[in-house]
């Protein structure tokens, strides 16, 4: 089993959470403010896809990360208007974003970059990695630290900015506030709608920089449905993580160790599909596992004995 | 720009309309600095509604606000705020998740660069804490305190915002008598310290307690505004209920039977701490009515639900006519016969997306003739429908009418027509008359009586210790989820049963109230 | 009521016409000739046997999909997962026309069905079980779910079902079988008025029977149905069963009455159309086969449109989720006029009578 366990192990669980890992981001961000972002799997997949057509044309990462923020914001935004002006349910307009976002990519890449189903190219400037020269010849501690991607770091980064947002800041309590008793929040002065326009855009950008990674970091191409269902697993990790940004990364570390695992077992002989199978499997267990805690917890609470 | 009559608050002719009710028409109120001026009528008489309206959380269709003098266009709640209003709602607007500290700073947080300044926020409550003697604790959950505190975390959010206008929508629902007295004391503190207080209340003898001024609202309309002096309390019902009002029914004595549910040992979870049941007994026998008393959030919802199967029984017995029906389903109870008008009708009492035929047939729908096989008979269900809503008097009598369109008065009278007409052996009354006109209140409390004559046991558990007091031929009074004692109606007092209310026995009655 | 209805009528037609207009600046944005494209879209549904026969026969299975999205809906649950179950009813259909010994087809198409819609209900119960059991969200187990089953009936027709003609496919089931071709060459089949039995028997279910009105009161209020004895949360998993049986007889009438095997992958998203149809018409089940026929058409006609005009096919797919996207606003269109109210000059006191 050397060749599953060994110390490369550390960094591809952490290459393979960091999509889930902004994508969950995301998630947590609106959940707060009391909004279930069923559309995360399409702002990812649309700034995936900007992402890649943007680098591809103007050779640019950083421009890409930018432009792919912005589309982020753009979807998240037609949620929010339908949801919080024309009273959409949010789990229909996240519905209606992933299949926009499934057929506008779709059509994209047709129109703008001329094929279907999978397009790669050598002029995708990839986000870059932070090579390390002292690293270079320290056995352990280069395998796991050095050349990691730019934002791998910054998802770090991120889970403490985002910790500190909501549990440190005027802003924080506020959004925490809304997401629990938005009437104590109107009362208090505060736009409850402002607050969750807000929240909005802050998940466009985390989904911006799910899908530029994806596209970008993770990979340097763009296929159909190149996300695969990574939304709903960060969906699951913000519940997994309960909204609190530390347990949510610890959750996507463990769907990122389930990946990775998965990934060295092909070579034992298993069928693929299983292997392919396996992140949907944990993450359904994963899920069931923590909601299943939290109900135990909060009977546990009220019970009288 | 100063008005004459020296007015802090001026409201005239507001008009409001909300999708099925016109629930303010020509409403007026005025409010004069250091003024205690209780706003009164009937449920859904508006009250709360002109309230709303000058705390800016509703648009008035039409009419002038004026604060301070200003004529105030769109208001908003932050605009209010910082002319110096503060209300307090009936349902408390404090996030449970978070701390009192937290609860209380929302809106108006002391910053220290990005950080949230904990300290000033703290030195700055407990100033208003020493100054009006209110006790809080500042870094418990809201979920950890009691309906009270709660109350008092309400008061002091307000003062911490700048409040200089108090609005307070039916404070004492949630008090016992005695805290009642405490309260009011600290209105007048308010008072004499300039502060201008907004009194919401249907409860006469309150009002002329402690008011300066009166006005009274009745379906929406002014009535009147007059001073303490000049008015009474019979005057005062008047206005409020346009005829003379007779709610005491002669208590009659019925022939009082066999216990008809049996309470062993009850021991439940609750939504709070202190709303948990720990070791509840009593009984309920034929023929007669028991009165739950006691301050709201005590774990009279969590009992009558452990009793209806809607909640998990942990421990003990619940037996109904010799038949142990602890934890059945809603379902098997009520063929146990046990029925239930439930304390929240818009919530469980109702569907009220449904019509009035579906609402009353809902728990029988599958029995013939309503239904054949998997097949609904909507004859017979409309038949049915059509005897319930002579019966009862449900108004509009048309059954294919849609409950939300209902006034709370005839949507009660649809529960309480379902539930009487199931013909059980025990009928639990859950707040029977909460939100309800004064003409349904009676009309219910009649049908009650009509019950426990028929020989069937009652349980009533109501918030309003007036008609546990009417209704009930005992009384079990509880505090924090136990039982403090257990009162006939002929010994039972406000004054001794609000003393259980409270948690204290009536012989430790020097001890200090808070 | 009626008023109402016909509301429901204009603002589904100004949401239409909405995403069309939306969906033609996009195309003249890009250079082509939306006019043009519509009509090639309108041609390639409609006109000729073979078009209006493809039309039909996308139409099925977005109708037993839709269908079976709404019935879930009714009982306050996203089925997102109805591709899963249709997969999965597919195979079993697969597995059971072929393997079965021969016997009359009716009966032998009756097991298929049975089998497929048994399959998929209770691949659809695992995430109402879920929900109710412990309030885990279903879109998302019923969107992960899917995968598992797509991969599954992968693993299935490459491995132990594989007809072994180097082709992802199991073996074809019995000639005798295969449900009747109504316009060749085009692949509309029987499977047409099966459906549309099964959507009528549904719809009276829904509506005038004891189970329809326990998925109602449950899905509008279920504090209310437990307080009358209805056990909600069995409720919520029989609606999803029902919703996940409908997918399983989408799978079968894509297996008797168009390939005649399970193929890997075949539908591509079917259940996706279904869904958009169904939230379409905010998931009012009469009015889903309307809008199911028209995704259909849609479908077949966006490929004539990408032949003859020029426009990528996908462009279809993104006007249908515009036009989605619009439905799910549910104020977008407030037609309820504004009541002008007169200010009321005179306020007698004495005379307070209800409004």
């Amino acid at each position: 089993m050397n060749d599953v366990f060994n110390i490369t192990l550390i960094y591809a669980t952490i290459r393979s959470a960091t999509p889930i890992l902004f994508a969950a981001l995301c998630a947590t961000v609106t959940q707060q403010a009391d909004i279930l972002n069923i559309g995360t799997e399409g702002i990812m997949l649309t700034s995936a896809f900007v992402a890649v057509l943007t680098s591809f044309t103007t050779g640019s990462w950083l421009l890409a990360i930018v432009l792919a923020i912005v589309s982020g914001i753009a979807i998240a935004l037609i949620m929010a208007v339908a949801n919080i002006k024309y009273n959409a349910h949010i789990c229909a307009a996240g519905i209606a974003v992933n299949m926009f976002a499934l057929a506008i990519t779709k059509f994209g890449l047709k129109q703008f970059l001329g094929t279907a189903g999978t397009f790669t190219s050598p002029e995708i400037k990839e986000i870059p990695r932070i090579h390390i020269a002292a690293l270079d010849n320290i056995p352990i501690l280069n395998d796991i630290f050095n050349n990691w991607c730019v934002t791998e770091v910054f998802g770090i980064v991120m889970v403490v900015i985002l910790w500190f947002l909501l549990f440190k800041t005027v802003w924080g309590l506020r959004v925490r506030c809304v997401g629990r008793l938005p009437m104590a929040a109107e009362t208090a002065g505060i736009s409850v709608r402002r607050m969750k326009y807000e929240v909005m855009i802050i998940s466009g950008v985390l989904g911006g920089l799910a899908g530029a990674h994806l596209s970008l970091g993770y990979s340097q191409m763009f296929a159909d449905n190149i996300t695969n269902g990574r939304g709903f697993m960060g969906v699951a990790a913000m519940n997994f993580g309960g909204m609190n940004p530390i347990f949510v990364w610890l959750g996507t570390l463990i769907f990122g160790f389930i990946d990775s695992v998965g990934a060295r077992l092909q070579a034992y002989g298993l069928p693929s599909q299983f292997i392919l199978m396996l992140p949907y499997f944990f993450t359904i267990t994963i899920l069931v596992l923590a909601m299943w805690r939290k109900g135990r917890l909060s009977e546990k609470a009220k019970s009288a004995l | 720009m100063a008005a004459k009559d020296d007015f802090i608050v001026e409201m005239s002719d507001i008009d409001k309309s909300f999708p099925a009710v016109h629930a303010v028409d020509g409403g007026q109120f005025t409010l004069r600095k250091g003024e205690i001026h209780s706003l009164i009528g009937e449920n859904g008489a508006g009250k709360s509604t002109m309230m709303k309206m000058l705390y800016g959380l509703y648009r008035p269709d039409g009419g002038v606000i004026k604060i301070n003098g200003k004529v105030m266009e769109n208001l908003t709640p932050s605009i209010s705020i910082s002319e110096g209003i503060g209300m307090v709602h009936q349902e408390f607007m404090l996030v449970n998740d978070l701390t009192v500290l937290e609860n209380v700073i929302l809106g108006f947080e002391p910053k220290k660069g990005v950080k949230i300044d904990f300290e000033e926020s703290r030195s700055k409550i407990n100033h208003y804490v020493e100054t009006y003697h209110m006790d809080i604790q500042p870094d418990k959950r809201i979920d950890q305190i009691s309906v009270g505190e709660a109350q008092r975390v309400e008061i002091i959010k307000t003062l911490y915002r700048g409040a200089n206008v108090l609005i307070l929508d039916e404070p004492t629902a949630v008090l016992t008598p005695q805290e009642c007295t405490k309260f009011f004391e600290i209105l007048q503190e308010l008072r004499n310290d300039g502060k201008s207080i907004v009194f919401i209340s249907h409860k006469l003898n309150e009002v002329m307690d402690i008011s300066d001024r009166i006005t009274v609202m009745r379906n929406g309309k002014y009535i009147a505004t007059v001073n303490k002096e000049d008015t009474n309390t019979t005057q005062l019902a008047k206005m409020m209920v346009g005829r003379e009002v007779f709610l005491s029914i002669e208590k009659e004595k019925g022939n009082i039977g066999a216990p008809i549910l049996e309470l062993k040992d009850i021991w439940t979870s609750g939504e709070k701490e202190l709303s948990k049941i720990r070791g509840v007994s009593f009984d309920v026998c034929a023929g007669e009515i028991v009165g739950i008393a006691g301050v709201d959030g005590n774990g009279q919802s969590e009992l009558i639900e452990a009793i209806a199967g809607l909640r998990k029984v942990e421990k003990g017995q619940v037996i109904l006519d010799g038949q142990d029906i602890t934890n059945y389903t809603p379902l098997q109870a009520r063929q146990a016969g046990l029925t239930h008008i439930p304390e929240d009708r818009n919530l469980r009492g109702l569907n009220r997306a449904l019509s009035i035929e579906e609402n009353l047939v809902a728990w029988r729908f599958e029995e013939k003739p309503y239904a054949k096989g998997i097949n609904r008979n909507k004859k017979e269900i409309r038949k049915f429908a059509e005897r319930l809503i002579e019966k009862f008097d449900i108004r509009p009598a048309d059954p294919t009418v849609i409950t939300q369109s209902l006034s709370g008065g005839n949507a009660q009278k649809i529960v309480v027509a379902r539930e009487v007409d199931a013909d059980g052996k025990l009928l639990i009354a859950s707040q029977p008359s909460r939100g309800v006109d004064i003409g349904a209140i009676e009309s219910i409390r009649k049908i009650l009586n009509t019950v426990k004559k028929e020989g069937k046991g009652i349980l009533l558990v109501s918030a309003d210790l007036e008609e546990v007091l009417a209704l009930s031929d005992r009384i079990v009074v509880m505090y924090e989820g136990k039982i403090m004692g257990i009162v006939d109606s002929e010994d039972a007092t406000t004054d001794n049963v609000g003393l259980l209310m409270l948690g204290e026995r009536p012989d430790d009655e020097e001890k200090e109230v808070s | 009521m009626t008023e109402k209805k016909n509301n429901r009528y204009v603002t589904l037609l100004l949401t239409l016409l909405l995403s069309m207009v939306v969906g033609a600046i996009f195309m003249f944005a890009l250079g082509f000739k939306p006019f043009e494209a519509y009509v090639q879209l309108f041609k390639g549904a409609f006109l000729g046997k073979v078009n209006l026969g493809t039309t039909l026969q996308k139409f099925v299975p977005v109708l037993l999909t839709g269908v079976g999205f709404a019935v879930a809906s009714k009982v306050g649950c996203f089925n997102a997962g109805i591709e899963g179950e249709l997969y999965l009813g597919a195979i079993t259909a697969a597995w059971a026309g072929h393997y079965l010994p021969k016997m009359p087809a009716p009966i032998h198409i009756l097991i298929c069905l049975v089998l497929a819609m048994i399959v998929g209900a209770l691949w659809a119960a695992i995430p109402a079980i879920l929900k109710v059991k412990w309030d885990v969200n279903e879109i998302c187990v019923c969107i992960l779910s899917t995968y598992i089953a797509k991969y599954f009936t992968s693993w299935l027709c490459n491995g132990p079902l594989s007809a072994k003609t180097g082709m992802p496919q199991t073996p074809a089931v019995h000639e005798n079988i295969m449900l009747t071709q109504i316009m060749k060459p085009s692949q509309a089949n029987t499977g047409l008025f099966l459906a549309v039995i099964i959507v009528v028997a549904v719809i009276w279910l829904l509506y005038r029977s004891t189970l329809g009105y326990k998925f109602l009161t449950v899905g509008l209020n279920s504090s209310h149905a437990d307080y009358m004895g209805i056990n909600s949360k069995k409720v919520v998993i029989q609606g999803m069963m029902l919703s996940g049986a409908l997918g399983g007889i989408a799978g079968t009438i894509e297996v008797l009455g168009v390939y005649g095997y399970f193929l890997d992958n075949f539908s591509l998203n079917i259940a996706n159309d279904g869904m958009l149809s169904s939230m379409i018409v905010w998931n009012d089940i009469r009015l889903v086969p309307l809008m199911s026929f028209f995704v259909a058409a849609l479908k077949s006609g966006a490929l004539s449109m990408e032949r003859f005009a020029g426009v990528p096919r996908s462009i279809v797919d993104t006007i249908t989720a515009i036009f989605i996207i619009f439905a799910t606003m549910e104020t977008l269109f407030n037609l309820k006029k504004k009541k002008k109210k007169e200010k009321v000059t005179t306020v007698s006191s004495e005379e307070g009578g209800k409004k």
